[in-house]
């Protein structure tokens, strides 16, 4: 029987052609993939060779002014790269993953992007979460939604029925026959992965695949449903795909309006007028009250006392740094917005998996909005730290010999936080277990 | 021979049978709401972002002309903060605006990116797409007359309505035409409440101005939408006439949408930008730097080309220092290395802007087999949203930032004395009525001509479109079976 089943499914066009194209597909997405991840690669290693190269000769030029020299020297921050990236590049083509930053003022700086053709982003890219967002499903659609019907239309449903001991059971069979081939393409691309990408099993990677095996689920689920209504083969594919039209295309872009009109983010432009303001009234003020607000926030410093002369470094970047802090409150409320855009984006898509399972694979190849708000809170972290380093030998007039340049280097961020299993699967298997469940009721007492 | 009265009366008979069909309703009606969502949630980011928007661009420039009396060179780094307009009609289309950045900080010395784009603040979710009235006349649209459309001549052929209808005289050519102008009008029920929902909401908004060439654009998109709607209409009507089920028609239908719709567009432009990768900002930034350590290093005090520079200066006024000078030299050097600095850069840009052109223009060439693309293409061009509409914006940003830092030098050059202050003097400025003389930065909105002229070789594509549909219904006609 089983034999018969497969071979059955094998023979059909939907079978054939579905599965190339798909695997196809796949396979493109994850040459892209590879391609996406050299790109950032190369730039992160080109990084570190364009910093030290850049240090040199700058140290040629200004060895004598160490304020002037730091002027001028950027660092950077890599923001670190999971492979698994190669299979979801989410919002990394958007978001630079290298931030360089100087001394200076740090909020006319950390937004900078990268370069990009804004026509690339607006088609979007075919990486391997696309393949499984939105052809999978496709290709289970295909492949079921004439699976009890089909046998009906045929007028051969009522011959095998009389022959089955349990009709519902041969259902079910048809319906784990074409899992089995769904789940063979997803593990084959998988595979390939493997070959193609620098990928290391481990608990995120087997998180990404334990999402997307829930995904398919559960629209194998949905097609179970759909079909348990044993209605003929042309309203299950138009059903089916209605659903896969409102869940792909409508609901998201429907709940992204919704975010984008619901938290709007002014606070990214008066952030931007704001700290150039705080900086450059300072030069036509008086010396001592910004001195004053900056060894308020730095207290050690304030053994450099309160220089007159009509230029100082000192004077200089407390002019520089009085900026960030005069415009905290507008940062600060900038970045509270888009936390707020995410983690009400995380709780919608709770409840639409197609909206789930892509900030999952976002989440787990470290390409959403939660990884770059924490890229952009560690450059305020690696810029102060920089600026920790470097103040005191300013401000003392040291020579460029006494500089640490080894503990100037490229850093790299890294979110080692590992995401609970629970939360991710709990909603998928909500659906697959109501939608399965009330399927095979149906389907046995119909069948 | 093409009986007028024969083909209205097919339009008009399937066109009704359509309406009256209760799903269709339903799906009629969903589109229809999906419309209005569309356009009162570009109403909100229009309003929100032009109101925002205006009330920066007006602060950056009260805080300009209220800056005291300065040294031209803190002006000059004091810079300026450019806004992007946003086009009236991205009420309409958004095209390429969510993933353009929309403020750039322009200074001296340096040229920064456009910061803040939408996308740049959004979640991921932004990448399944965004609803506005575009996207549901592309994409939506076209799927319901598919949905109607796949039955149009198989439906008939299949319950052998057809035999009769040809039996009765009518002839194949009218048939198709009928039937393809039934579909095209329910289309166009969208496409002009559309339209209508476009005015409203435009009207409603009283920052934005409904000139004469806003008109024109809009009647221009009523135009492209008209076309597209015909070719997709007389797919729809090929199809269902060449399936030999009803099922098949369907089926064919649905994956013509799927693959021109949603696919292609995406895997070529993928693929275009795999075929003509371009470089990483780090990477642009060194070929910059190492371009300009080659002509010569401002900052290098002994630098070769700033030396000679200096000695000819000297020579032509006949002094032996710099403080001889009848102007300020500081500010002379500071003009020729932006100058070459801004040269070199710009040479680096049009290099990379060449390469993004050259993904684009593939992924354009694409609308030859693609009758989905040539429409968005148009759309987002006459809407003043496309990719031409933002460089417009980088470039005018770019020059405006040209002149304003080499304003400061000429001014530098003319007011500031070549003496270093003695110690405890104040500094040299000059005064802050200058500053007001220095214009704001606008620059001019997208015009019809120019969302013509961008539009152009896709527009020729959606014409070609156009007759070839036409060509295939009367033309190719006598070769369709009746059974």
């Amino acid at each position: 029987m089983w034999k018969l089943c497969i071979k059955n499914f094998v023979r059909t066009s939907v079978a054939q052609v579905g599965i190339s194209a798909v695997l196809l597909a796949g396979i493109i997405s994850l040459l892209i993939g590879r391609q996406h991840l050299v790109k950032q690669q190369e730039a992160v290693k080109q990084t570190t060779i364009a910093q030290n190269e850049h240090i040199k000769r700058n140290k040629e030029f200004f060895s004598s002014e160490l304020g002037l020299l730091f002027y001028y020297l950027k660092f950077s921050l890599v923001n670190e790269l999971d492979p698994i990236n190669g299979l979801s590049i989410g919002q990394r083509d958007v978001n630079p993953s290298i931030q360089s930053v100087t001394i200076r003022n740090l909020e006319n700086q950390r937004y900078d992007t990268d370069l990009y053709n804004p026509v690339v982003l607006h088609a979007g890219n075919l990486d391997l979460s696309f393949v499984l967002l939105y052809l999978f499903p496709l290709l289970i659609i295909a492949s079921c939604y004439s699976v009890w019907s089909a046998d009906q239309e045929a007028g051969t449903w009522n011959m095998t029925r009389v022959q089955a001991r349990k009709p519902a059971v041969l259902l079910w069979k048809s319906l784990v026959i074409r899992m089995g081939f769904v789940f063979s393409v997803f593990f084959v691309l998988i595979g390939l992965a493997f070959v193609l990408l620098p990928l290391s099993i481990n608990y995120r990677f087997l998180l990404f695949v334990g999402t997307g095996i829930a995904y398919l689920l559960f629209w194998f689920g949905l097609c179970a449903f759909i079909i348990s209504f044993n209605k003929n083969s042309s309203t299950n594919a138009i059903l089916l795909l209605g659903c896969w039209i409102l869940l792909a295309i409508i609901l998201p872009a429907g709940v992204n309006n919704y975010l984008t009109n619901r938290y709007p983010v002014p606070e990214a432009l008066s952030t931007m007028v704001e700290q150039r303001e705080a900086y450059h009234e300072k030069w036509d003020m008086e010396k001592t009250p910004t001195l004053k607000a900056f060894y308020k926030v730095y207290p050690d410093y304030e053994k450099y006392g309160y220089p007159q002369e009509s230029f100082s470094w000192l004077w200089y970047y407390a002019m520089q740094h009085m900026g960030d802090e005069e415009s905290k409150a507008h940062t600060e409320s900038f970045m509270s917005k888009l936390a707020k855009r995410e983690a009400v984006a995380r709780s919608i898509s709770l409840f639409i998996p197609t909206l789930h399972t892509q900030h999952q694979f976002n989440t787990l190849a470290k390409a959403g909005l939660e990884n770059h708000l924490l890229f952009l809170k560690e450059t305020a972290n690696f810029h102060e730290s920089v600026r920790k380093k470097v103040y005191p030998l300013i401000f003392e007039n040291k020579q460029v010999e006494e500089v640490d340049w080894q503990a100037l280097e490229v850093r790299t961020v890294e979110q080692n936080n590992q995401p609970d299993w629970l939360p991710v699967f709990l909603p998928f298997l909500v659906f697959i277990l109501g939608l399965f469940g009330v399927s095979w009721k149906r389907m046995h007492s119909m069948a | 021979m093409i009986r007028r009265s024969v083909c209205w009366m097919l339009a008009k008979h399937s066109f009704f049978s359509a309406v009256s069909n209760r799903p269709v309703q339903l799906l009629m009606g969903l589109i229809l709401l999906l419309l209005l969502y569309a356009n009162i949630s570009s109403y909100t980011q229009y309003c929100q972002q032009i109101t925002t928007r205006n009330y920066y661009r007006e602060l950056v420039r009260n805080h300009w002309e209220e800056m005291p009396d300065k040294h031209p060179h803190r002006m000059a780094h004091y810079g300026y903060i450019a806004f992007r307009s946003i086009d009236p009609l991205s009420l309409f289309d958004r095209g390429i605006d969510t993933y353009a950045g929309n403020a750039i900080f322009l200074e001296a010395h340096k040229q920064n990116t456009v910061n803040f784009s939408e996308a740049g603040l959004s979640t991921g979710l932004l990448r399944f797409g965004e609803i506005t009235q575009s996207m549901v006349l592309q994409l939506l649209v076209p799927l319901l007359l598919f949905f109607i459309g796949f039955g149009a001549i198989a439906a008939d052929r299949e319950n052998g309505t057809l035999k009769m209808l040809f039996s009765q005289g009518t002839s194949w050519k009218e048939l198709l035409l009928g039937k393809c102008l039934g579909l095209w009008l329910l289309a166009m029920v969208f496409l002009l409440v559309g339209m209508f929902l476009l005015v409203g909401t435009s009207l409603s908004i009283p920052e934005l101005e409904m000139n004469t060439d806003w008109w024109i654009r809009s009647i221009g998109l009523l135009l492209l939408y008209s076309v597209y709607f015909w070719i997709i209409a007389a797919i729809a009507t090929w199809v269902s006439a060449i399936s030999k089920s009803a099922r098949l028609a369907l089926v064919s239908l649905i994956g013509i949408w799927l693959l021109m719709g949603i696919i292609l567009p995406r895997a070529i432009q993928s693929g275009a930008s795999w075929v003509f990768p371009a470089p990483s900002k780090i990477h642009f930034d060194s070929m910059v730097e190492q371009e300009l350590i080659k002509k010569g290093d401002s900052h290098d005090p002994n630098d070769p080309y700033y030396k000679a520079l200096k000695d000819s200066v000297l020579r032509a006024h006949n002094v032996s220092s710099i403080e001889e000078l009848p102007f300020n030299y500081s500010g002379f050097q500071m003009k020729e290395g932006e100058r070459i600095s801004t040269e070199l850069y710009n040479q680096q840009m049009a290099v990379l802007q060449d390469i993004y052109k050259k993904q684009n223009n593939l992924s354009r060439l694409a609308g030859w087999v693609n009758p989905f693309l040539p429409i968005r293409l148009c759309s987002m061009s006459f809407s003043g949203t496309d990719f031409s509409s933002y460089t417009r914006f980088q470039t005018e940003a770019e020059n405006y930032r040209y002149r304003l830092a080499q304003q400061m030098n000429d001014w530098q050059i003319q007011y500031i004395s070549n003496k270093k202050p003695a110690p405890g003097e104040k500094g040299p400025a000059i005064s802050r009525d200058f500053w007001k003389a220095f214009p704001a930065f606008t620059y001019p909105s997208t015009n019809w001509k120019q969302g013509l002229q961008e539009a152009g070789y896709s527009l020729l594509m959606l014409i070609a479109w156009f007759l070839f549909s036409v060509w295939l219904l009367i033309f190719r006609s006598q070769k369709l079976n009746a059974l």
